[in-house]
């Protein structure tokens, strides 16, 4: 039976139900959260810390959510600076010499199941071609099939720049898949 | 490839996923939780607060209104230089150490006058008759050893081995009988 957002709020509000709480919401989030942090970082490993940290951070911040907005924005928000932190780590790691969007290819391929289509594995390297903002849009838009307005809470734009975000992003994985898909 | 639309392709996860993902966030993110839970928050009574705030003001208005207190005197310049010494150099420490060993032994009255002056005496036990009373044995002078010198060497040889061969003996008893 798959438990509403209401309850959970009032499971994590009340500090003797709190740990059943944090259960719930992982029960009903891990896998979108995952693999939402999952497209943003690529590293298997990584996107589990992250995905941990995420949930410590709601659980300790619990007080701060407003129930205004829906629980899913508020952790989609929470997720998505925690990638993006995770990112800018990552990259101060690497190498300055080499190409960032080089680096993202390879770790692509070094973290795709064996069995995956090519056309698939294009569209992720297309997807890491593109700027930080188009990136968040589109997966949020593309996979988690999100409304412009809870996008427009997560990442603080408003819902016109986001459609001109998402049509831009969506033009160049086109083009990308287009010049480098061999069959 | 001429046309292609994306809205058309099929939305997978292509990334390669542990077994027990899920499982193992959910234990690691529990773990953190309940170690958060357990640690204790110190919550500070008020009532406690300003007991221990009137206290550290009545002790220090105390200490600060004593007329014994050293601590007024080292804040004070003129006492504090006055107190102060100059260091003493190793020499000096060590001439002040031997005046003090030599104190001590005047002390306990081990000149060489006292042991000069105090003759060695035995006084035999009450009811042992066998023991010869002795007299008082004293100190030899330097006059008395020339006069002893001068009487040895009128004896010969033979005679002087044969004394002292008697005088081992006299000195061995006075020793440890």
């Amino acid at each position: 039976m798959k438990i509403k957002d209401a309850e959970i709020i009032s499971l994590m509000q009340n500090p003797r139900t709190q740990e059943k709480g944090v259960r719930a919401l992982m029960d009903a989030y891990q896998s979108r959260l995952y693999w939402h942090i999952r497209r943003i970082i690529v590293d298997g490993d990584l996107a589990q810390d992250t995905l941990q940290e995420t949930f410590i951070k709601a659980y300790q911040n619990f007080h701060q959510f407003k129930n205004d907005s829906q629980l899913y924005t508020w952790l989609y928000r929470i997720a998505t600076n925690e990638a993006l932190q995770q990112v800018n780590k990552m990259k101060k790691m690497q190498k300055t010499d080499e190409d960032p969007e080089y680096y993202m290819q390879n770790l692509v391929a070094d973290n795709t199941a064996g069995d995956a289509e090519e056309i698939q594995l294009l569209l992720q390297n297309a997807i890491q071609s593109l700027p930080e903002k188009q990136k968040l849009v589109f997966m949020m838009r593309y996979y988690d099939d999100l409304p412009y307005e809870e996008i427009s809470k997560i990442v603080d734009m408003s819902v016109g720049t986001l459609k001109t975000n998402y049509h831009y992003a969506k033009q160049k994985i086109e083009e990308f898949i287009k010049e480098n898909y061999e069959k | 490839m001429k046309e292609f639309d994306i809205e058309k392709l099929e939305r997978k996860n292509i990334y390669k996923v542990p077994d027990d993902l899920f499982q193992n966030i959910q234990d690691n993110v529990m773990n953190e939780v309940k170690t958060e839970k357990k640690v204790p928050v110190f919550k500070l009574n008020w009532m406690y607060a300003a007991a221990a705030s009137l206290a550290l003001i009545f002790g220090a208005t105390y200490v600060f209104n004593s007329d014994n207190d050293p601590a007024k005197d080292m804040l004070n310049p003129q006492s504090y230089a006055s107190n102060m010494q100059k260091p003493k150099t190793e020499s000096e420490r060590a001439y002040e150490t031997l005046e003090a060993d030599l104190t001590s032994v005047e002390n306990n009255n081990q000149t060489i006058a006292n042991q000069e002056t105090k003759p060695v005496s035995y006084t035999p036990e009450k009811g042992n008759e066998n023991v010869t009373e002795r007299k008082p044995v004293k100190a030899t002078s330097k006059k008395e050893d020339t006069k002893m010198n001068e009487y040895l060497d009128s004896f010969s040889n033979s005679e002087i081995s044969e004394l002292a061969s008697n005088s081992t003996q006299d000195v061995y008893l006075d020793l440890y009988n």
